[in-house]
């Protein structure tokens, strides 16, 4: 009885750290590309809720169809709010970027409450349902679904970033913008571009995890905070290490859950975090 | 700043006829809601000052000032209920208990730069508010409730009247300023400025960069904690969502940033702009429940962040850092 | 010359006119103010939404000529205040109890209310009643079930709706009935609960009802609210075996516990949760039939109609207005409204103290009430209403219905809840 159990938390864990990781990996991205922390990546995935749960209680759209529209729109979303916001406070000081992320947080967030209303929704039917049965231990479908998603999406920025033109591009203006800029890469279109994908994984890992959980205009904080987290101990920037981080968050708060008092769970994720933090503050994957 | 230009016996002048304001403001607005809005200014004004000792003089972003605060209020009100001690000396013990608890959270983290700083403050914020929603001595997530009292200064309540709350809060702020320019006149301002500004460079010279942190979070955790205190005796009820909140440590750096981080005055000037504005907010259109308010709030702050990035200070101000 | 004389007759004019207002009776009062303090932004938003749209639904039956046998509906306005109107103020406590003590102190003082209502959350309740205490006006809460609030006594506290501590006990009181009429076998129970006030006084009450009337507790379980996943704790609850599950949920994290249910085929022989999340609309809505059979404590439901059939006769109203049906919360928002504006009625007055006077005095039959009490007396030295009582529903096919107690029970429990893969 014990070791199906320690099983299924584990695995539960590694499903959702997938989905954790996707939602890291962008923020990883933009903060890793321009050094700028932005708190309303939360509410880009909440952003991706709702539009695939529109696209499906308005037209019928399944998630998994909706999903490369919720990431193009978000893209593009991500673009504006570089060029609107962002672009602008390049050089300020590290607070006035927080301020900046944070108050278009809150707009967000409220924005979706006067249109959407604060109700809690769900989608019901999508094409997938149900869960596998691996002998007492079942792994829910609409998850596994969702996990492929985040895995196949998270190593598809892993080679854009690793193995392209415009992903070594990226990487360099993340090493030294102005070394970057005399190479001739146009430094502000990177960014432009890093908004855009950071944007866009969150909004696809928005669309993935509609299918199985509820939605509400706070939703992205929940997930938001992860992120951070998931950022943090992965190192700065680091796509593998976000990815890696996601899953072991996952997992933490599975084992931590199963083992101790599930209403404590998240102090063992802070604290392997600050862990991380004050002996290996490059993260978990990263070089120094 | 026009202080500047006004000279010092000028500002002597500014100042006392800014205190005499203050201290009239209650007997021209008698009702209790705008009372309530000045004690609430002077409360954040309080705390965005004691941040910014640590944030804007040091550099050193803190994201989990609400720690401080947690501390003072449960100190003030665990000392009431548990062994019916006078809130005052809970306030003092809160003050020592926090600035303890700087010094814990303070002597690892300061290791840690820039954006890794203020991650880790926030977590250690979210530990605490975890820890005593599940530390059932102080209530745990019931809370604390302070017994109801009749009129009284050794225990701080008063029902029919807020004059006392007024003034104790406003003693708070001006307190929380002659702190910050006792520190920005001082060497020890200076040191911390010179950490701020280029953390190796100080060390060189033989600062004890850690050392001046140490005291930096030190004093802004006491300042807050005693902030904490006040509210507990304000409120009479505390609980953890109530007073370890994070958006509690967000909103006092936003109170700095908006007025200006790292002058005297910044803090106090984003306060008076913000909170009166997010109450009125809240009570013209709040009402509706639309979360109107809460949007014109953050199109507000993108909007100061993107065109007056130094803060409001900044228009006031040619060059120079903020 | 002729100037003053003109001025006389415009003089004598307006004094004439105006010393007529009060004869002219009805309109001439000015309507009687009272101010309703719910989240209307935050998390529980949706639900204080359900309530406002109760009060003000109330209200307009107060205000206006309805037939049905509800104090005050068939007259317009109050009778013993020259048929004066209620107008009610709306504030918003986001969930934060400073904020709703500030709300509470700035409707009396500046918006000059009579008397205040509010605020679902109990952590609000308790500030905004210590700032109405204080200020000596009546504060009436429908809908916040913490036992503390009425424990401390206050002068000006009403509270109407009945609260967690004898609900539980209802709880075990229905175990018992199941058992010897139903011939099942019930040892064990699990306790999940929330960890802020609400999961933890449940747990408390739950825990010392279980004891009193001989059930195990094998397990309790506690949790935040915003997990992202709850997996764990439902390994916890199968492995533990407990016959039932008793949760103490809100609306994010109840769907959350339901689906992880399906996900997990894990299902106990009943769900016994104490409403909050359980009988929210949100909770029906999103879960469709995954929701089902859940079993909650309830002080309403639309299938007392079959007793009552006002309460169809005002539901229809409500769902006609706002595109859904009452439920727990609105109905005590809704009879809250009623019983501060009759009290005020009966005290012919908006003096807060004839108020007071009026609410100790008061007594409401349980036949001019959409809810199943037996009507509303509050206690001498507590303020909590003693004739409130609760019920038990179950979710069957997109409705609530009332199972127990058995008299007043619309439809038969479907014990115990089918397997997952038996639907």
């Amino acid at each position: 009885m014990f070791l199906p159990e320690l099983a299924q938390s584990l695995l539960s864990g590694v499903l959702m750290g997938l989905i954790f990781a996707l939602v890291a990996v962008g923020l990883t991205l933009i903060w890793g590309i321009m050094d700028i922390v932005n708190f309303a990546h939360g509410d880009f995935l909440m952003t991706g809720m709702y539009l695939s749960f529109w696209m499906y209680s308005l037209w019928g759209i399944d998630p998994l169809l909706s999903l490369p529209v919720s990431g193009i729109f978000l893209f593009f979303l991500g673009v504006v709010v570089y060029q609107l916001i962002i672009r602008r406070i390049l050089g300020a000081p590290m607070l006035i970027q927080i301020f900046a992320t944070f108050g278009l947080m809150i707009l967000m967030r409220y924005v979706a409450f006067y249109f959407f209303t604060p109700n809690y929704r769900t989608i019901q039917h999508t094409f997938l349902s149900g869960s596998i049965d691996l002998g007492g231990i079942y792994l829910p479908v609409p998850q596994l679904a969702a996990a492929a998603g985040a895995f196949l999406t998270t190593g598809a920025v892993y080679v854009l970033i690793h193995r392209t033109r415009i992903g070594g591009a990226l990487q360099a203006t993340a090493e030294d913008r102005e070394a970057a800029a005399l190479m001739g890469i146009d430094t502000d279109r990177m960014f432009t571009l890093a908004w855009g994908i950071g944007a866009a994984t969150a909004g696809i890992a928005g669309s993935l995890l509609s299918i199985f959980f509820y939605i509400f205009p706070e939703v992205g904080g929940i997930f938001g905070l992860i992120a951070f987290v998931a950022v943090t101990l992965g190192g700065f920037g680091n796509v593998a290490g976000a990815f890696v981080a996601g899953i072991l968050i996952g997992v933490i708060e599975a084992l931590a859950g199963h083992f101790y008092d599930p209403a404590l769970k998240t102090v063992f994720v802070y604290a392997l975090f600050l862990g991380v933090l004050f002996f290996r503050p490059q993260g978990l994957l990263g070089v120094k | 700043m026009k202080a500047a230009v006004l000279g010092k016996r000028g500002r002597y002048a500014l100042h006392g006829a800014m205190l005499a304001a203050a201290v009239a403001y209650p007997f021209v607005f008698r009702k209790p809601f705008p009372q309530d809005l000045a004690i609430k200014i002077f409360l954040f004004g309080g705390l965005a000052s004691a941040w910014n000792v640590l944030g804007g003089f040091t550099g050193q972003v803190s994201l989990g000032n609400a720690i401080f605060f947690g501390v003072g209020a449960y100190a003030t009100a665990v000392v009431q209920t548990h062994w019916g001690w006078t809130p005052w000396v809970g306030m003092v013990l809160g003050m020592g208990v926090a600035c303890g608890v700087a010094f814990v959270i303070g002597y690892p983290c300061f290791r840690l730069k820039g954006h890794y700083f203020a991650m880790a403050t926030l977590a250690i914020g979210e530990v605490f508010s975890t820890l005593f929603m599940n530390w059932q001595w102080v209530g745990g997530a019931v809370g604390v409730y302070i017994p109801l009292r009749d009129d009284t200064w050794k225990y701080f309540q008063f029902g029919t009247t807020k004059l006392p709350y007024y003034y104790v809060t406003l003693a708070f702020l001006v307190l929380a300023l002659l702190i910050s320019e006792g520190i920005l006149r001082s060497r020890m301002g200076y040191y911390f400025r010179a950490i701020r500004e280029d953390q190796d460079a100080a060390r060189s010279l033989g600062v004890s960069a850690r050392g001046y942190k140490l005291s930096a979070i030190g004093i802004s955790a006491m300042i807050t904690s005693l902030g904490g205190g006040l509210y507990a005796q304000y409120v009479l009820f505390i609980d953890p969502p109530s007073v370890f909140p994070m958006m509690l440590s967000i909103q006092v750096v936003l109170l700095a940033v908006l007025g200006g981080v790292g002058t005297l005055w910044g803090p106090v000037l984003g306060t008076v702009i913000l909170i009166p504005l997010s109450e009125f907010t809240r009570i013209y259109i709040g009402g509706t429940g639309s979360g109107l308010d809460l949007i014109a709030y953050g199109f507000l702050i993108v909007l100061v962040s993107v065109v007056q990035p130094r803060g409001i200070l900044g228009f006031f101000r040619k060059g120079g850092n903020a | 010359m002729k100037k003053t004389w003109r001025m006389v007759y415009v003089t004598v004019g307006v004094f004439l006119w105006f010393s007529a207002f009060p004869a002219a009776g009805a309109w001439a009062a000015d309507p009687v103010r009272i101010g309703a303090i719910y989240p209307l932004t935050g998390p529980a938003a949706s639900t204080g939404a359900e309530m406002t749209d109760a009060i003000t639904l109330a209200v307009d039956i107060i205000n206006g000529k309805y037939d049905l046998d509800l104090p005050l509906a068939r007259t317009e306005g109050l009778p013993n205040l020259k048929g004066a109107t209620i107008k009610v103020i709306f504030a918003d406590h986001q969930g934060k109890p400073d904020i709703g003590q500030a709300e509470a102190e700035r409707m009396i003082t500046t918006e000059k209310v009579a008397a205040l209502m509010g605020c679902y959350y109990s952590s609000v309740t308790t500030t905004a009643s210590i700032a109405a205490e204080r200020h000596k006006i009546p504060f009436l809460n429908p809908e916040s079930t913490d036992p503390k609030l009425t424990e401390r006594g206050f002068r000006y506290f009403f509270r109407t709706t009945p609260f967690d501590d004898p609900f539980a006990e209802n709880f075990f009181q229905f175990l018992d009935d199941m058992k010897k009429k139903k011939k099942v076998k019930i040892d064990s129970v699990a306790i999940v609960h929330e960890n802020t006030s609400f999961g933890m006084g449940v747990l408390v009450s739950e825990k010392k009802y279980a004891e009193k009337y001989g059930y195990k507790v094998v397990a309790e379980i506690m949790y935040a609210e915003k997990a992202t996943s709850l997996v764990s704790e439902v390994q916890k609850l199968r492995a533990s075996g407990a016959d039932v599950v008793m949760p103490a949920s809100y609306t994010a994290d109840a769907i959350l516990y339901m689906k992880t249910f399906k996900d997990l085929r894990y299902m106990p022989q009943a769900i016994l949760a104490m409403d909050a999340g359980y009988i929210a609309e949100d909770y029906r809505k999103t879960l469709g039939k995954d929701g089902e059979y859940v079993l909650s404590r309830e002080v309403w439901a639309l299938d007392l109609a079959k007793k009552k059939p006002m309460i169809a006769t005002v539901n229809e109203i409500y769902k006609k207005r706002f595109g859904r049906d009452m439920n727990g919360n609105s109905a005590r928002s809704f009879t809250g409204m009623m019983v501060l504006a009759d009290a005020i009625n009966r005290a012919g007055s908006t003096d807060s103290e004839k108020i007071r006077e009026a609410l100790e005095k008061y007594t409401l039959s349980g036949d001019n009430m959409i809810m199943p009490w037996e009507g509303v007396a509050f206690d001498a030295k507590t303020h909590q209403n003693t004739k409130g009582r609760g019920i038990i529903v179950q979710l069957i096919d997109g409705q609530f219905h009332t199972v127990w107690p058995f008299e007043l029970a619309s439809r038969d429990v479907i014990w115990p809840i089918p397997a997952w893969d038996k639907r």
